[in-house]
């Protein structure tokens, strides 16, 4: 465990850094951070690419693309920077392995599953909510957005109230 | 009564207003001819400096992936010629005003030595290898006892043929991107950086490597220097030059340039093998990676953005 501290930042002190990149996010770009945002405009792309029929049909896909090529978004890039941060950060901290994080008592291939099942959960739920934690909750709170407030504790609270049912996967 | 037909206005097509004769096949073929010119260029000089030991994945290894990757270039530039069954023209004279002369004639020598030097350690890889015929028992002692010479050829075409791989470009007169002379030690460099991240990439050797990483680091730095150059050079000329530069200072290049070649093909390797240098671990692979996939962009945007520019309005 004390090997632990020495590998990530004090989650404090990333919380006031993460803040401090929003301010410079707004500052530069004129706009906050996000996340799914580049996932949607990825996806828009591929289904774009593969059946250009059905991308022109769905009103979902038709409206992303009337805004223009999909990929040519900030957040797009934004997440490649974030990749490349990252990795360095992962460098610097000594912890760039290929692992599954996962506890104990469960095996690697549950943790994988149950991964992905969450994270297709939470992209569905993030396209209804107009945006994820990044998009919608801190960038919307940070911009004091009523709905930036909602949708964060709506994430959090749902989170701790769910969680009930799946916590033998971590404890 | 004597009817004459004109035809006004410019109707060139494929020329005019872009030229449009160039799709990936030349950009791959490039981007191969300059890994090879890369992987060739350490090999022999690395022989000629007599480090076979310290360095055996540059002198050895790395160079039998050279014979492959020349051919499956040169047939990229084979499906890319329109008249095929007369390529063999271009042997039959040696234009030294004309870079495809050069390149033709340097590819002729340089992939057969290419392959004999590749093959020459087949037997330090598979010690039963058997040659079959004794000619070619007799032609390997030969080659391995020459060696030192060989490596002082394969340098020389080694950087013909990186070089050549920018002047290609640089010869066409009418497109204001690739007519500058830059091109051709730009190319150099790209070629040489690529060659390098493969030969690290193969190399298991943790002394080996940190050499490498040295020489990537500065042939990075090289090439930074030179594309700054070449963008200072394009702003510093005619109009023509200053809009062929503006593709890629605002226009439909900016982006793809400056996040993926520049970026994440230059200026990230090298901050992970500067870091890797200092102790950090990082995977071999994603440093190499990184440059060889930006090398092979920063081709394809060249030979793109280069056809759309021009003279003529």
């Amino acid at each position: 465990m004390s090997d632990r501290s020495k590998k990530y930042l004090n989650p404090y002190l990333g919380g006031i850094l993460l803040g401090f990149i929003l301010l410079a996010t707004f500052y530069i770009t004129g706009r906050g951070l996000g996340a799914s945002g580049a996932v949607k405009s990825t996806v828009t792309s591929v289904v774009h690419t593969i059946t250009p029929a059905h991308a022109d049909t769905s009103p979902y896909y038709k409206k992303i693309l009337a805004e223009g090529n999909p990929m040519s978004n900030w957040l797009v890039f934004e997440v490649i920077g974030i990749l490349a941060g990252a990795f360095i950060s992962g460098a610097l901290a000594g912890r760039l392995k290929l692992k599954v994080e996962h506890s104990p008592k469960i095996t690697a291939k549950r943790r994988l599953i149950f991964a992905a099942l969450g994270g297709l959960a939470f992209g569905i739920g993030s396209q209804f909510g107009r945006g994820c934690t990044s998009g919608a909750a801190l960038t919307g709170m940070a911009s004091l957005s009523l709905a930036g407030f909602v949708a964060m504790m709506a994430i959090f609270g749902s989170g701790y109230v769910f969680a009930y049912f799946f916590r033998k996967n971590w404890i | 009564m004597k009817e004459e037909l004109f035809v006004s206005g410019r109707w060139i097509p494929k020329i005019d207003p872009y030229l449009e004769i160039w799709h990936w096949s030349i950009p791959v073929y490039l981007f191969l001819g300059g890994l090879s010119a890369g992987i060739l260029f350490f090999a022999a000089l690395y022989t000629i400096l007599g480090k076979e030991k310290e360095m055996p994945t540059t002198v050895k290894w790395a160079t039998f992936l050279v014979p492959a990757a020349l051919v499956i270039g040169l047939l990229c530039l084979f499906i890319d010629l329109k008249h095929k069954a007369y390529f063999w023209q271009l042997y039959t004279i040696m234009r030294f005003e004309s870079p495809m002369s050069w390149g033709a004639w340097v590819l002729l020598f340089i992939t057969p030595v290419s392959i004999a030097w590749s093959a020459s350690f087949l037997k330090e890889l598979w010690p039963d290898w058997n040659w079959k015929y004794p000619i070619l028992e007799k032609f390997e002692k030969l080659f391995i006892e020459y060696r030192k010479y060989v490596a002082w050829l394969m340098i020389a075409q080694a950087v013909i043929l990186g070089i050549y791989t920018g002047i290609l470009l640089s010869a066409f007169n009418a497109r204001p991107l690739w007519n500058t002379s830059l091109l051709g030690p730009l190319f150099l460099v790209s070629g040489l950086s690529t060659g390098v991240a493969t030969i690290m990439w193969m190399s298991k050797n943790k002394a080996e490597r940190r050499l490498l990483s040295k020489i990537d680091l500065l042939l990075i730095s090289i090439e930074l220097f030179l594309i700054i150059h070449l963008f200072m050079g394009f702003l510093a000329s005619s109009a023509v030059q200053i809009e062929a530069a503006e593709l890629f200072l605002g226009g439909a290049f900016t982006v793809p340039f400056w996040v993926f070649v520049v970026l994440l093909g230059l200026i990230f390797p090298a901050v992970l093998e500067f870091l890797e240098l200092r102790g950090y671990h990082i995977p071999a692979l994603i440093p190499s990676l990184m440059i060889l996939v930006g090398g092979l962009v920063f081709r394809f945007i060249m030979v793109d953005a280069g056809q759309i520019t021009r003279y003529l309005y």
